[in-house]
């Protein structure tokens, strides 16, 4: 099939995500209007439009109703997936970097960045009641982070918080204790996106550091190493076969002081257990900032670093892979 | 006489719409379930264009939440879209295929290259982890010089004197020209000791030339051919040496050999005939 190119945004695409049912995505770029597009047709439905500055994270509930995204205007802002309209607005003492929803969506968790004197900390707030009382409405949780800043972030399930931060740390906060539980530094540099396999046991992580790796959900044990020649900017793991993808590319910044075959932007398709390529995908011409698998495993959906959203389905010789 | 309904434009009428406005689209859906739009517009030079999109309509069964989704009003920047994609936002790019990484001979040779215990082969020219025929300098003079080096000794024989010659005695000029005059046909000047060199690239220069043949021994003509106008080489070169076995030699080694990504072919040079 030929992809779909969403032109939307007018920047670099900051993060994307499909909805539970996978006929929606959600596009966030650093201009300041989030979109939510159909996945079927690449129709845009609309725009959440209210944010002052780059949109950092954006998240969907399950139920497809309730929309988040936090922003560098230092705010957290909850909109109406169907109306495109602004309920609330959390105002925070620095940028929001990382806000997800929990599994059932009646909590919602952002962390801000360590900027102006501000340490990075961790909120989490009662989203059960949708209206502009959550303005002022005092967090549930709020956590300091002493060491390093946090830089992607998982629900597993709505107990435990996976955070993954600046220095390569993973780590796994209980939210109802409001501590620690359990910490591995496997990376060694930043974390810039984690993903969960779709039965939750596992995650996967795409670091800085040039590797990908994939975790036990609950012990924190790397299971898995996936190997590249540059950063990666996010991986997903695909609901229906042992495959992971893994997007990634320099930094912008960084462009003209690598050589120009360090700088491949194609999404790498790993297989999950024997740690191997064995595809790649061309498309875009700028690094890869967000990756995402459409629950039914049959398209994926790549934002990049160019400000295109590009939604590829499979065709049949992926589905009819035979690893020997 | 016929009813006016039959008449449903005048001739007049479709000549005020051909030279001025444009005809309305018109949408055709056919039994295969494709729909075909076509659409009449001016271009940026005020010409006519005629725009035919082809859509496959299709029937999806989806859940209630989904259905309901694709019946909601469009909000946002996009609040005065028309119904279906906006051409401006959305649109279908060029079919990309998947490469698939199937080959693993090349990926373990390349192992062996990156891990110095597996290293099953070994260049004899500059002792890389890779069979002599695949090194990556082997296109270079050097390789020559390295070639003569591990040569049986029976084949350098050739090459031994020229070395043994050219470290030994010293001769005269004069009593090498008179050696030379001995050897020379009519004429001053020597072709037997001459050789051709052809399946030179274009980019062969004097230099090359002098590089590739240098070790063979003393020369006392090179001549490279080149195009008048470009410069450029035209593929063939005839060398002078002073002796027959560097010469000899130099044909052996030369003829064959692979230089610039071309295959040397070297000879005797034939004698001019008049």
């Amino acid at each position: 099939m030929r992809p779909l190119m969403l032109q939307g945004h007018e920047r670099s695409i900051t993060q994307i995500r499909y909805n539970r049912e996978g006929d929606l995505l959600f596009s966030s770029s650093k201009d300041s209007k989030p979109n939510v597009w159909f996945t079927i047709n690449g129709e845009r439905l609309g725009t959440y439009n209210g944010h002052q500055g780059a949109v950092w994270c954006i998240d969907v509930d399950w139920t497809s109703t309730k929309f988040i995204s936090g922003s560098g205007d230092m705010s957290l802002k909850l909109w109406s997936v169907e109306t495109g309209k602004n309920i609330a607005s959390i105002e925070s003492k620095s940028s929001v970097r990382c806000c997800n929803f929990s599994y059932s969506g009646n909590q919602a968790a952002y962390s801000t960045d360590r900027a102006m004197g501000q340490d990075c900390e961790l909120f989490i707030i009662d989203v059960r009641t949708m209206d502009s009382s959550l303005n002022d409405a005092q967090p549930i949780l709020r956590l300091p982070m002493k060491n390093s800043k946090i830089t992607s972030m998982l629900w597993f399930l709505d107990e435990t918080i996976i955070t993954g931060h600046e220095n390569g740390l993973v780590s796994i906060y209980d939210t109802r204790m409001g501590r620690e539980v359990n910490s591995v530094k496997e990376h060694t540099s930043v974390i810039q996106d984690m993903q969960l396999s779709r039965d939750m046991t596992m995650f996967v992580t795409a670091s800085k550091d040039c590797t990908a790796k994939l975790f036990d959900a609950d012990s924190l044990v790397c299971l898995k190493q996936y190997k590249t020649e540059r950063p990666v900017n996010s991986a997903a793991i695909s609901p229906i076969y042992d495959h992971v993808v893994l997007g990634g590319g320099q930094e912008a910044m960084d462009v003209t002081t690598t050589s120009t075959k360090a700088g491949k932007f194609d999404s790498r398709f790993f297989h999950l257990i024997y740690e191997e390529e064995f595809a790649r995908l061309k498309g875009h011409f700028g690094p890869i900032n967000s990756l995402a698998f459409h629950p039914d495993g049959k398209s994926y959906a790549s934002g990049g670093e160019d400000g295109f959203v590009r939604i590829q389905v499979f065709d049949q010789s992926y589905h009819e892979l035979v690893f020997e | 006489m016929p009813a006016l309904d039959d008449y449903k434009s005048s001739w007049a009428d479709e000549i005020e719409l051909e030279s001025g406005s444009l005809p309305p689209p018109t949408e055709e859906i056919d039994e295969n379930g494709v729909k075909t739009v076509t659409e009449y517009k001016l271009n940026k030079d005020d010409k006519k264009v005629k725009v035919v999109r082809t859509y496959k309509l299709q029937k999806l069964v989806v859940s209630k939440s989904i259905a309901h989704r694709r019946s909601l009003h469009k909000f946002g920047d996009s609040v005065n879209d028309e119904p279906g994609p906006n051409s401006q936002t959305t649109f279908v790019s060029e079919d990309i295929n998947m490469q698939l990484i199937t080959n693993k001979e090349e990926e373990r040779s390349n192992d062996t290259v990156l891990d110095p215990k597996n290293q099953f082969a070994k260049c004899r020219f500059c002792n890389g982890g890779h069979f002599t025929t695949n090194c990556p300098y082997r296109h270079t003079a050097a390789y020559i010089e390295k070639i003569l080096d591990t040569k049986p000794a029976a084949s350098t024989s050739a090459a031994e004197t020229t070395t043994s010659k050219s470290g030994g005695k010293y001769v005269p000029p004069f009593i090498k020209d008179q050696q030379n005059k001995n050897a020379a046909s009519k004429g001053g000047r020597d072709d037997t000791t001459a050789i051709r060199i052809s399946n030179l690239s274009e980019s062969t220069s004097d230099a090359d030339l002098e590089e590739l043949t240098n070790k063979f021994g003393r020369k006392s003509k090179m001549y490279l051919a080149k195009d008048k106008n470009t410069g450029l080489c035209k593929g063939f070169a005839y060398v002078h040496f002073y002796s027959k076995e560097d010469a000899a030699a130099a044909i052996e080694t030369l003829d064959g050999f692979g230089y610039d990504h071309l295959i040397l072919k070297a000879e005797w040079s034939k004698p001019q005939y008049n």
